[in-house]
């Protein structure tokens, strides 16, 4: 029940390259060339990578003299993994419904 | 790690009209979900909603408990999650009160999920010591909801 704005998160990390590359961060920042050099693909691809999940919130950037240096952004994870916090929006949508429902006369 | 949604809706209605439309496919149809339910005890059925990503809009259920008229219970999988719902009906002075409980949210299944506890939690030891303990309680705390009432 991922409500509209967690869609690009569960998007962003359905991927394992994208996964390993927020592993990586977890662990330190890192320029796209340090990470090109951790996995066996372009550095296009590694940046196209790195545009889904900056899209997605879950990494931010800054330069460093000429380099750019990717760092995770942890907060996002945590607001999509909790199902519990879904479903207590998804009930009280339904719960609603149902009242709704039963105020009807034709039943 | 086991979380319990817990939800006290009263309306002012009967408990046999209650009773009717959460037991019925039409009424399921038109407060829930799409459903091939049928009110048996055994009867396995789909919730269905319009898929998104990271959902596949799917809810597989099995009635796990029928006690007309007050008490039915389901059995909730979809992607993530393998969890029970049951629903408690209670006459009133004005009504009924619906006791539903949303049970078995048990943290990490599936791969997807268990990567994310497990960065989430790694990212906190190394960079986030404060929030740490906070995040603890809220995942494992039993985190009831409030009763609430839809009016």
């Amino acid at each position: 029940m991922p409500p509209a704005a967690s869609k690009d998160v569960f998007r962003a990390v359905a991927d394992p390259t994208r996964r390993r590359i927020l592993d990586l961060l977890a662990e330190s920042e890192q320029s796209v060339g340090e990470l090109v050099l951790r996995f066996s693909m372009s550095q296009p691809a590694i940046s196209q990578h790195l545009r889904v999940l900056y899209d997605a919130g879950l990494v931010g950037r800054h330069r460093e003299g000429r380099l750019k240096k990717y760092r995770l952004r942890p907060e996002r994870l945590r607001r999509v993994h909790d199902w519990s916090a879904h479903y207590a929006h998804f009930w009280t949508d339904k719960l609603g419904a149902l009242g709704r429902y039963l105020d009807k006369p034709d039943h | 790690m086991a979380r319990t949604l817990v939800f006290d809706v009263d309306y002012p209605h009967p408990p046999d009209r209650v009773w009717a439309a959460i037991t019925s496919s039409a009424a399921i149809g038109e407060w829930l979900m799409a459903n091939d339910f049928a009110p048996e005890l055994g009867r396995r059925f789909q919730l269905r909603a319009k898929p998104m990503p990271g959902w596949s809009g799917i809810v597989d259920c099995e009635v796990v408990e029928l006690e007309p008229p007050g008490r039915m219970v389901w059995r909730w999988k979809s992607d993530h999650i393998d969890t029970t719902v049951s629903f408690t009906l209670v006459p009133t002075p004005t009504g009924t009160r619906l006791h539903l409980v949303h049970d078995g949210f048990r943290g990490p299944r599936g791969h997807f999920v268990s990567w994310m506890m497990r960065g989430w939690k790694g990212i906190l030891r190394k960079r986030l010591h404060g929030v740490l303990e906070r995040f603890e309680t809220i995942v494992e705390g039993t985190a009831l909801t409030p009763a609430r009432s839809c009016r």
